[in-house]
């Protein structure tokens, strides 16, 4: 048995070492295309290595080669520079190479000879030398291949867009690096509204930064900025290019020298935390007057008024409290953390721009509006009142662990909003908002502890807790009716219904449960709602059905590109603006913003009958991509006006309110 | 009220979402490089014979370190071609100590021990001063050596003064051996004029050395 394998291994071995046995294969493939004379045909490289094998990016990493390949061409004919997809990163004991493990297609453009006419062939030859690696070993291999473009031939769109699809897309903007103390910083335009999480450069230019060090990525207002470590000959550097890798996005960027601050916490999630800390520590005050709380704290500030402790002791035990509350609820913190930790890892990272995780939500906050309307009750658990009812500080302490305890089945509301801001918040600020709902829960008693005038003064329990929560489910409904608006601009109409029947078959469960309540087995129902509630979650569509122009304020009535509708408004004689962006080009929202959308704009559009066109290539549209190409951009931003009966007017790429008036007017 | 500040919290939360940072995994430190024109680091490794060879023993004279795989096909590339015992016969001659070294790691390409790196010795006909074998890598990382190969200079002084690639045509094909410029030939003639080194880096291009998994 192990000497067949053996030999099979020998077998294998011999067969990978035979001349004509290669580990990538190579194809030239034309595009195709009514090319006109002169004109241009995409040309493609494909490249597929054998499983286990890979080829490298043009910049290669700390080792490897870029491909290089020499063309025979007819006479007249040229080609443009390759352009190569987005690369992978592959760590192989502490040295990075950019590579792609799977298969992949570099582009050219050829341009066609003037003399040419339809049916005419030209042979196109070239000859390859590149690397081909596994993790142990590298072959450079050659190849030699040939293909005949036919002047007026179909093109073969599908094919095609798929190897555009992978290429990276100008990011419309220009970034700037620094380098000081020997570390690299890269600055990039690069929208807030987009998460930037987990986004790596690769650098084209050698010598920028050191390929195998961690980098670093953070916000600063509309910038991201990567820190990592810089190589000596770095600071030389005049300029510099590369490719920002976000998810499956490659954006390509050129850099110039520029000075780029070495902060390293941002103003905008300072104050987000700032703002949540100090939500947390409200609720949690409030916490303070759910119908389960508020009877352990008044018996115990009772006991604390009727014995009439000295001042000192009276301090202690509220200290001892405040510190139970605080730690149990920064266990439960943690323990969310946890679990979010957990779920990062196993793609949970588009977090609220995932409608999943918007169907959670809803579910969650539906559950809450319908408790606290009382359609069902949270038993609280009845074990602990021997600790807390011992005196001194160690019962103080251990009431605050029941309080905070205690409080969790039955203002699981709060804890829904907290866990929802924990999903969200960088770990330490997650934490600092459950340690303050903890401070905010505590503030009462210590408050009783430090003030003895206010420990006479404390309201009694009575029906006008369970009114009063009766009122506050409303404000829960509306929350709900919020997060199914925005489930519905994620995922559609589908995914809003999807949502919402889960959302009906979790009321119904749970008012299955209040109509029982007491009786053994009564959580039974939830069964078939969690089973909902999964199948919404399975079934929900997570990729943006909602066309992209929702988002803005639509007050041009913008419409979506289509070139068939830039004919038909032509057709009709209306002057046409057609305008093309995606989320993740800051260029393209500062003019929406700053010229497009405006007032006075709206209004020269309207007088003139302007119809506006918006190309939203977020996504990387493939029809989009050719219509950019046609106008010789290979990215957004890209604004047109076209006048009836007059060729396209490109405009440049900064407007102003002022240009797109004139230009109407 | 509190519901609503629940409420509020969480959509506090949901409008920044895209604020959100995105924190960073903290990989292994990799040790500081040397830079050129500091003091090159001191090592010690076993040649063939197993007696120790340490970079401070060769004080005085100028040291070439030359990262080696013999089974990397660019490093094929200037053996096979002749060209680089053509250089090390050149340094040798004029009294430079030319110490090859292997970083591949047990189980990995190019890995030797003692006996099969003499028998490669005997066939390709090397003219290093030594050929140490550095298994665990450790010297490799000490100068964070990513090719084969990868060539430094230490100078008599014992600084390093050049570090990067045999040349500067980055292809396998030894026809381009012939065009190319040849930076550590052109470096040792500048140190033995006593002119300062010229091109005292350039990218090192080749196989990835074969370390250890961390």
């Amino acid at each position: 048995m192990i000497l067949a394998r053996l030999l099979l291994a020998l077998l294998l071995g011999l067969w990978a070492l035979s001349a004509d046995a290669r580990n990538m294969a190579v194809t030239l493939v034309p595009e195709g295309a009514t090319v006109a004379p002169g004109g241009r045909v995409t040309l493609a490289l494909v490249m597929e290595p054998e499983p286990g094998w890979h080829g490298y990016w043009r910049n290669p990493g700390d080792a490897g080669t870029e491909s290089q390949v020499e063309w025979t061409l007819p006479n007249g004919a040229s080609v443009g520079e390759l352009r190569y997809p987005v690369p992978e990163t592959l760590t192989i004991a502490g040295i990075m190479n950019y590579v792609y493990e799977h298969d992949y297609a570099l582009l050219t453009e050829l341009r066609v000879p003037a003399g040419v006419k339809p049916g005419d062939v030209l042979p196109i030859r070239a000859s390859l030398d590149y690397l081909v690696c596994t993790r142990e070993i590298c072959v450079p291999e050659s190849a030699e291949v040939a293909a005949q473009v036919t002047i007026g031939a179909p093109a073969q769109p599908g094919r095609f867009d798929g190897y555009r699809a992978a290429l990276p897309r100008p990011i419309g903007g220009e970034g700037r690096f620094a380098i000081e103390g020997g570390k690299a910083r890269i600055a990039i335009p690069y929208p807030a509204s987009e998460s930037g999480e987990g986004a790596y450069f690769f650098p084209l230019t050698h010598g920028l930064l050191k390929y195998s060090a961690a980098q670093e990525v953070r916000r600063d207002g509309d910038t991201l900025i990567i820190e990592t470590d810089a190589p000596g000959e770095a600071a030389g550097l005049k300029g510099a290019e590369g490719l920002l890798k976000v998810g499956e996005r490659g954006l390509w960027v050129t850099l110039r020298p520029g000075p780029i601050a070495a902060g390293t916490a941002e103003a905008g999630l300072a104050s987000t935390i700032l703002l949540a800390l100090l939500g947390a520590v409200l609720g949690g005050l409030i916490l303070n007057i759910m119908p389960c709380v508020f009877p352990i704290l008044s018996l115990k500030a009772l006991s604390l008024a009727r014995t009439g402790e000295s001042e000192g002791t009276a301090r202690r035990e509220a200290l001892a409290y405040a510190a139970g509350v605080i730690l149990v609820c920064l266990a439960l913190g943690g323990a969310l953390l946890a679990l979010r930790a957990g779920g990062a890892a196993v793609g949970w990272a588009f977090q609220l721009q995932d409608p999943r995780v918007i169907i959670v939500l809803l579910l969650l906050v539906t559950a809450i509006a319908l408790n606290l309307a009382g359609l069902f009750d949270l038993r609280a658990v009845g074990a602990g009142q021997g600790l807390a009812g011992k005196g001194g500080v160690g019962g103080a302490f251990w009431t605050g662990v029941l309080a905070a305890f205690v409080a969790t089945p039955c203002t699981g509301p709060f804890m829904g909003a907290a866990m929802g801001a924990a999903l969200i918040l960088p770990t330490a600020a997650a934490l600092a908002v459950f340690a303050g709902l903890g401070l905010g829960l505590a503030l009462p008693f210590l408050l009783l502890g430090f003030v003895p005038a206010l420990r006479r003064r404390l309201p009694k329990p009575g029906l006008w807790m369970d009114r009063l929560r009766r009122i506050l489910s409303v404000p829960m409904f509306l929350t709900a009716l919020g997060l199914a608006w925005i489930l519905g601009r994620q995922a559609g109409v589908d995914g809003m219904t999807i949502g919402l029947a889960a959302a009906t078959v979790l009321g119904l469960a749970l008012w299955w449960v209040g109509q029982w309540q007491g009786r053994v087995g009564l959580w039974l129902p939830l069964v078939p709602a969690a089973a909902a509630a999964a199948l919404a979650l399975a079934f929900v569509p997570t990729a943006a059905t909602a066309p992209a122009m929702a988002s803005a304020p639509n007050m041009l009535n913008a419409e979506p590109f289509t070139e068939a509708r830039l004919a038909s408004l032509q057709q009709e004689g209306r002057p046409v603006f057609v305008y093309f962006t995606a989320d993740w080009c800051l260029t393209c929202k500062v003019n929406e913003k700053g010229a497009i959308e405006r007032k006075e704009v709206a209004k020269a559009f309207a007088d003139a009958q302007v119809a506006v066109l918006v190309g939203d290539w977020t996504r990387g549209d493939a029809t989009i991509g050719r219509f950019l190409e046609r106008h010789g951009r290979s990215g957004v931003p890209l604004y047109l006006y076209y006048q009836p009966g007059k060729p396209a007017e490109i405009l440049p790429q900064v407007l102003t309110p002022s240009r797109l008036v004139s230009m109407v007017s | 009220m509190k519901q609503m500040l629940a409420a509020f919290t969480a959509f506090t939360a949901l409008a920044l979402t895209a604020g959100c940072d995105g924190s960073s995994s903290v990989e292994e430190k990799s040790a500081t490089a040397p830079v050129v024109g500091q003091p090159a680091p001191n090592f010690q490794l076993a040649d063939l014979d197993g007696k120790p060879v340490s970079l401070s023993g060769f004080k005085g004279k100028t040291v070439v370190l030359e990262w080696n795989n013999p089974e990397c096909p660019y490093v094929k590339k200037h053996y096979g071609s002749g060209n680089m015992q053509k250089t090390q016969t050149t340094a040798v001659n004029d009294g430079v100590v030319w110490l090859t070294i292997n970083s591949g790691a047990p189980g990995n390409q190019g890995h030797m021990d003692a006996a099969q790196a003499k028998a490669v010795l005997a066939q390709n006909g090397a003219r290093s001063s030594a050929y140490l074998l550095d298994a665990n890598g450790k010297v490799g990382k000490l100068y964070d050596a990513r090719t084969t190969p990868h060539m430094f200079i230490v100078d008599q002084a014992g600084a390093l003064v050049y570090a990067g690639g045999i040349d500067d045509k980055p292809t396998n094909d030894p026809d381009d051996i012939a065009g190319a410029r040849n930076h550590v030939l052109a470096a040792l003639s500048e140190i033995k004029a006593g002119k300062p080194v010229s091109v005292a880096s350039s990218r090192p291009y080749g196989c990835s050395v074969k370390y250890a998994d961390a």
